[in-house]
């Protein structure tokens, strides 16, 4: 499937502060060793609209980051095994459902330059999608944590923006 | 964007987000402006410290309108639905059926 146009995301970098009077924090893609984008490539592959309806939430979560409630609901804290984890969570076309899976990357404004970072990010690291009322495997959140693990091995962090 | 169908995808979805994100800020807000606890507003709706604690903070997905409901009038206020403009109301008003549908926002009032 070639690239939407409607992937050319809006920038990322708003330099405006939001009404909490904190500046918005920048969303970035991990990339793997071998270039690929897989978040990107994750929402290059959903229905426009869930592609759509996932960057309104990175924004607005971006824009008013945690501990603040963002995302309009959609965005969740993860808990269990995935702590530390946050992933966005949107139902499809028959009750398909599309997840999200993000890390945050703050810290000290030294701890930031170490990782390539000017300012704090929501990380997004890779997607996936599941029938209703079916579960992800264990083997499936393994695999997000590992290319979460290889994303925070990186300094600088290696990212797609 | 591009796409005008991917943009009026965006952006729906960044008004239902920012109506969600504002009616739970300015619910904390008043709660903070009343000087209430969220444990004491909690046990003013008959729940758990810690479900009003994950609302705030969204560590809980799709926050329920019955709570939001009680947590509205626990602080004294109510929610509305207002209509956005006139031009948004006609242009989802469908005469054959004398029927409105959506075009609202959200408002806390107390």
């Amino acid at each position: 499937m070639p690239p939407r146009q409607r992937c050319q995301r809006r920038p990322r970098d708003p330099s405006g502060r939001d009404g909490g009077g904190q500046l918005p924090w920048a969303v970035i893609y991990y990339r793997a060793p071998d270039q690929t984008v897989p978040a990107l490539e994750f929402l290059d592959g959903c229905p426009g609209t869930i592609d759509a309806q996932f960057t309104a939430v990175l924004d607005a979560v971006a824009a008013a980051p945690p501990p603040r409630f963002s995302g309009g609901g959609k965005w969740e804290a993860m808990h269990g095994r995935m702590g530390g984890w946050y992933e966005i969570r949107l139902t499809g076309p028959g009750r398909e459902q599309f997840r999200l899976f993000c890390l945050l990357e703050n810290g000290t404004g030294d701890e930031l330059a170490r990782r390539g970072l000017p300012r704090p990010a929501v990380a997004v690291i890779t997607g996936m999608r599941k029938s209703w009322r079916t579960v992800f495997s264990e083997r499936d959140y393994q695999r997000v944590q590992e290319l979460g693990r290889e994303h925070q091995r990186n300094h600088p962090r290696r990212i797609a923006i | 964007m591009h796409d005008p169908e991917y943009r009026a995808a965006y952006e729906r979805a960044a008004r239902e987000v920012a109506q969600t994100d504002a009616v739970i800020r300015q619910l904390d807000l008043l709660r903070v402006d009343l000087g209430i606890s969220k444990a004491e507003l909690a046990r003013r709706v008959n729940r758990n410290a810690s479900s009003v604690r994950r609302l705030f903070t969204a560590g809980q997905v799709r926050p329920e309108l019955p709570l939001i409901v009680a947590l509205a009038d626990a602080l004294g206020a109510e929610l509305r639905i207002v209509p956005r403009t006139a031009e948004a109301q006609r242009a989802t008003y469908e005469p054959g059926r004398q029927r409105r549908v959506a075009a609202t926002g959200l408002a806390l009032a107390d």
